[in-house]
């Protein structure tokens, strides 16, 4: 629990990060993947949003899907583009090194599904809101978004707990990196309001963490 | 205003402050309103929503982790894609007419200008050191005058910039005083106070360029006292042992924390840990980086004339008026001394004339 706010320090170490983070956060992460991976079992062309040193985009690709990620983190990027190659996974994948912001350039009506793990709580509300935009303009109609990332607790109790706890989390994380994440307060409403239907929604880690799957309801051309 | 927020950003500049990053109106813009870009460092949004009062404008708060525009564009916080991020997310586009963005001067170490022209189609233009600057350079046709360019330290923007970063060290030292050394809390509230103001309304005065090396003279000062004293066996009618101690240990924090509090003083800490051999802690880097090695001497600040496109990005961005146009428009790097190792000017040059080359070490003896 909370161990996802170590993730800052951890970015610094791209070659072991995948390793690292899992062990922190006790295996939560890949059992998150995991379960990612399961709901994209029909999806052709999938979207990795932050894909980070690729492991998720790989576990859609050997699954058979073809698979275009991209992160903001260069040296991320680099270890993706590494394990892509030592995977004979260059045809299916294709990773780029860009933020949410370069999303416009992705073509409309055009992939099945959308991924993003522990992403969209580094975003502003502003490119978080960008990025759901371009996501409903990017998917086929009835196109799958899947985000898996730290929220705010629902309950006042657990809000309340979860901040004394996290606040010196918080403090020695900073004083280590400068750099912090921030749980989202309402991203089921915010991936509603892009268009999206919630279809499931998984909580864990005492409610801190979620995992939404929406479907795009209608498209506007459509 | 939010009075946690405010007292936070005040007191705990160390840590991050941040307010949300949007796209904000200040009076009743319109197409043709200017558009300015500041980093989300709470303090620095109030107060340019302050001195923006009556006018009108778009003000684009971009993401700088919650800190101040100078530390975190020499951290590389503040840098080109939190602009470009801000520019493309926040709808700036639709809005306006125009394509000219105004940022914050003292960015330049960590926002590159070109790239974010050819990233977004907007073109930068450097804005006023200071905020209280603003209203008379937009009054102005956005001209800036040579003053609005250049940075000072004087002791009101001292005690500003070094109380938010200095005082969760004063309060450990509390702490510890508290738990260790009860008795002489209140000694130790006294003297860091002192010593913090004297030293803070003094230091332009005192010799030396460093936060460091202006210490020394008042450490040597005080450690004479104290010899003097012990030797001598002077009595006042209380020891003021253990307060020479603490002003002199709360002097080497002091010191140590004022490069780079500001564009005028050279950065301290960072060096002096790369020295040690601590490059890193978690991602912040000390070793390696250009600032850090040109401050140690690894790396030479160097100028090809030939390559010298005469863009003048030098001359506008250098927070302490290093550069210089000659006659035929090209730079020239008149106040060399004056360099605090910022890397503005490398950042900006269009041409890549200016450089920061490794220094070329000399051949170990043979045989």
């Amino acid at each position: 629990m909370f161990s996802y706010i170590f993730m800052k320090i951890l970015e610094n170490r791209p070659r072991s990060y995948d390793r690292l983070i899992n062990k922190a956060s006790r295996g939560h992460i890949m059992s998150i993947k995991k379960a990612v991976v399961a709901e994209l079992v029909a999806a052709d062309r999938i979207l990795d949003i932050g894909c980070g040193t690729g492991e998720l985009t790989a576990m859609l690709a050997v699954q058979g899907a073809t698979v275009e990620g991209f992160d903001l983190n260069a040296k991320m990027v680099a270890v993706a583009q590494e394990k892509i190659r030592e995977e004979n996974l260059e045809k299916t994948i294709s990773i780029y090194q860009m933020g949410v912001e370069g999303m416009n350039g992705f073509p409309d009506s055009y992939y099945d599904a959308v991924v993003s793990t522990l992403v969209f709580s580094e975003l502003s509300d502003a490119e978080r809101h960008f990025a759901l935009k371009h996501c409903a303009r990017i998917l086929k109609p009835h196109g799958l978004i899947l985000i898996a990332d730290e929220v705010v607790p629902q309950k006042k109790l657990k809000k309340v707990l979860y901040a004394i706890i996290r606040l010196p989390m918080l403090l020695a994380t900073y004083l280590v990196c400068r750099a912090t994440s921030h749980p989202i307060a309402d991203l089921a409403g915010e991936i509603s309001s892009a268009g999206f239907t919630i279809q499931k929604e998984i909580r864990s880690q005492g409610d801190s963490f979620a995992l939404f799957v929406g479907r795009l309801e209608k498209k506007d051309n459509a | 205003m939010n009075p946690f927020k405010f007292a936070w950003g005040m007191f705990f500049r160390l840590f991050p402050c941040p307010t949300k990053i949007e796209l904000r109106r200040i009076g009743n813009p319109d197409r043709q309103s200017p558009v300015l870009v500041t980093c989300n460092f709470y303090i620095t949004v109030r107060r340019l929503i302050r001195r923006l009062k009556g006018m009108n404008a778009w003000l684009l708060v971009a993401d700088s982790k919650g800190v101040n525009v100078w530390c975190a564009a020499g951290g590389e916080e503040f840098n080109t894609h939190s602009v470009v991020s801000a520019i493309k997310t926040s709808g700036i586009n639709d809005l306006v007419d125009h394509r000219k963005l105004i940022l914050p001067s003292l960015g330049a170490p960590g926002i590159k200008a070109k790239d974010i022209a050819n990233q977004t189609g907007w073109t930068v233009q450097w804005g006023p050191v200071r905020i209280e600057d603003i209203p008379v350079y937009l009054n102005s046709g956005q001209q800036r005058t040579e003053e609005m360019k250049r940075v000072t330290y004087n002791w009101c923007e001292r005690l500003d910039t070094s109380i938010g970063p200095l005082f969760p060290f004063f309060l450990v030292g509390a702490l510890g005083f508290l738990i260790f050394r009860s008795n002489l809390l209140w000694h130790y509230f006294l003297v860091a106070t002192i010593t913090f103001f004297f030293f803070m309304l003094t230091c332009p005065w005192l010799p030396g360029k460093r936060g460091l090396t202006k210490v020394i003279f008042l450490e040597i000062i005080l450690a004479i006292i104290l010899v003097v004293s012990e030797v001598f066996n002077l009595s006042y009618g209380f020891s003021i042992r253990a307060d020479l101690i603490i002003a002199m240990l709360m002097l080497l924090v002091y010191g140590s924390e004022l490069g780079g509090l500001t564009a005028t003083i050279p950065s301290d800490l960072d060096p002096f840990l790369a020295k040690l051999g601590i490059g890193t802690v978690g991602n912040v880097a000390f070793a390696g980086t250009v600032r850090t090695e040109l401050l140690n001497g690894l790396r030479e600040l160097t100028y090809d004339r030939d390559k010298c496109v005469g863009c003048r990005n030098c001359v506008e961005v250098c927070p302490q008026g290093c550069w210089t146009g000659d006659e035929e428009n090209r730079a020239l790097l008149a106040k060399k001394e004056k360099c605090t190792a910022c890397r503005a000017c490398i950042v900006q040059c269009e041409g890549k004339a200016i450089t920061a080359e490794p220094k070329a070490m000399p051949e170990p003896p043979s045989g």
